[in-house]
Formats: C-alpha cells, sequence, structure tokens
C-alpha cells in the first residue's frame, strides 16, 4: 500500500501538479465548484422528497437534480482524487481523510437504498423515506465539512 | 403523514453542532495558530517537500520529530529553496512561530537555514537583522 501510494507521487503528471504554480489551483477551483453544485442538488432534492417546494413536480425535479448531482459527483473525484495525488501518503494517513471516505461511502450506499425505495411520481414521503431524505443531508454536508478541515490539519 | 420538518430540525441541530466543533479547531493557514515571539528549532531533515499546497520539511530535533511548514511553493522556490538545495539527513536551522499549543511539534518558518545558506521565505516577517 504504501509503495503504491508512493507510486502515484512519482507518476510524472502528478509531479507536474504538485509543483505547478497554475495548475493546482485551478484544479482546487473545480474541486469546490464541483462540491457546491453537489451539495446544492443534494439539498434541493432532499428538501423536495421531505416535502419543500410542493409546487414543483417531485419526478421531474429530482431527476434534473440527480442528474445534475451525479455530474458533479464525477467531477468532485475527478479533481478530488488529483489534489489528494500530490501528496497521497501523506493524506492516506490522516484520520480526517478516511472519516471523509468513509462518509462518502455510506452516503453512497444510502443513496442506493434511496433507489430502491422510491419508484419515482408524487408520492407522499414516508417515514422510511423521510429518513433516509434526513440521512442524505447531513451524511453529505459532513463529507463536505470533513473535506475542509484537510487542509487545516495536515 | 407525520411532518417531514421534524426531519429538517434534526438536520438543523446536526449542522449546529458541526459548525460548533469546526470553530473550535484553530487553522493551520495562516498565522492565527502561531505564536507571536521567534522560534529557533535545530535538527536534521527526514523528510522534504517542495510542492502544493504547501512545502513542509519535517526536522528531527533531539529525537522529536517536528513539521516544519513553509509557504506555497511558488514563494518557498523564489526565495531558492528547492528541492536541489538539500537533502535529507541536513542540518538544517529554522526561525519562524511555533504551535500555541505546546505539545504540538509544528511551526511555520519565515527562514530555513541549511548548508550555510539562508532561505528567507517569508522575507516581510523576518526577524530584524
Amino acid at each position: 500500500m504504501d509503495e503504491f501510494l508512493a507510486g502515484i507521487e512519482q507518476l510524472a503528471f502528478v509531479r507536474g501538479l504538485k509543483a505547478s504554480f497554475v495548475a493546482y489551483p485551478i484544479v482546487n477551483a473545480l474541486h469546490i465548484m464541483s462540491i457546491g453544485a453537489l451539495l446544492t442538488s443534494v439539498w434541493l432534492m432532499d428538501l423536495r422528497v421531505l416535502g419543500a417546494f410542493r409546487s414543483l413536480p417531485q419526478a421531474a425535479f429530482v431527476a434534473l437534480l440527480r442528474r445534475t448531482a451525479l455530474s458533479a459527483f464525477a467531477g468532485a473525484l475527478v479533481t478530488g482524487t488529483l489534489l489528494f495525488s500530490v501528496r497521497a501518503s501523506e493524506y492516506a494517513a490522516m484520520p480526517v481523510f478516511l472519516t471523509k471516505m468513509t462518509l462518502i461511502l455510506l452516503a453512497g450506499a444510502n443513496f442506493l437504498v434511496f433507489l430502491r425505495r422510491v419508484k419515482g411520481g408524487d408520492e407522499p414521503a414516508g417515514g422510511t423515506v423521510t429518513t433516509l431524505a434526513v440521512l442524505s443531508l447531513v451524511l453529505w454536508t459532513s463529507v463536505l465539512f470533513a473535506g475542509r478541515f484537510i487542509g487545516f490539519l495536515n | 403523514m407525520q411532518s417531514p420538518f421534524n426531519g429538517l430540525r434534526n438536520v438543523a441541530l446536526a449542522a449546529a453542532v458541526i459548525l460548533a466543533a469546526a470553530t473550535a479547531a484553530y487553522a493551520h493557514h495562516g498565522w492565527s495558530w502561531t505564536e507571536d515571539g521567534f522560534f529557533e528549532l535545530r535538527g536534521k531533515i527526514t523528510a522534504i517537500y517542495i510542492g502544493n499546497p504547501h512545502a513542509t520539511l519535517d526536522v528531527d530535533a533531539e529525537g522529536e520529530v517536528w513539521r516544519v511548514e513553509m509557504a506555497p511553493p511558488s514563494r518557498t522556490i523564489a526565495a531558492g529553496f528547492t528541492e536541489e538545495v538539500a537533502k535529507v539527513g541536513d542540518e538544517v536551522t529554522a526561525i519562524g512561530n511555533r504551535s500555541l499549543d505546546e505539545n504540538e511539534k509544528r511551526m511555520k518558518a519565515v527562514r530555513v537555514i541549511v548548508g550555510g545558506k539562508t532561505y528567507d521565505v517569508y522575507p516581510d516577517r523576518v526577524p530584524p537583522a
């Protein structure tokens, strides 16, 4: 594992990113943009499921935001991997980084459970669906906070 | 149907708790986490990192490994401190400000001296000559 992480740090484009005055801040900015879009979509989607903005049709609203959230997550994943790569072994040893990764896995699992429970349509939010939506809000918001702490604890 | 806004209250509560925890911790960005007076650390370099998001040295001083933070790479390299001027095992003197937390072996350097050469990574903050 240590060798694998050290190997990532030695990749040519990673070494370039590590020393770059321009590329790294750009990747950093794109990561912020992605997580901003992701958190916004998640909040609006979950609030709609919880009964807010009832004038908007749930199926279409949720479908749009889910597409946005998935694209934003893909962007965050790519840019996040790049930010990780410049000091892979250092980040991998940080409890707050591992906490963030665990929270993402939990949020992902929560999303999959939610997909199985909700088959679309404008059905009112039931007990389980409400719990899953609240869990989604708490988990994704915690991912954001854990992520921000990485920059202040390393 | 139960009110979904019971759930929202729980979310607001969770957010408030996380926010409180966030403000309790201090940042390693900037200088707010360091002491005002200058601090000098002497030891052997055990690791060098010149890169984003900021450059660091690990320094073994009397058996204790310290993390010495420097400027972002552009600024550190502009000060002349690159991966070529120092290597693991070199004697180093770091002058700067140490963490307010006495148990934390961490400082932010404004000046690094290695191989008889002085590198001012934060020239506007170095101690008066």
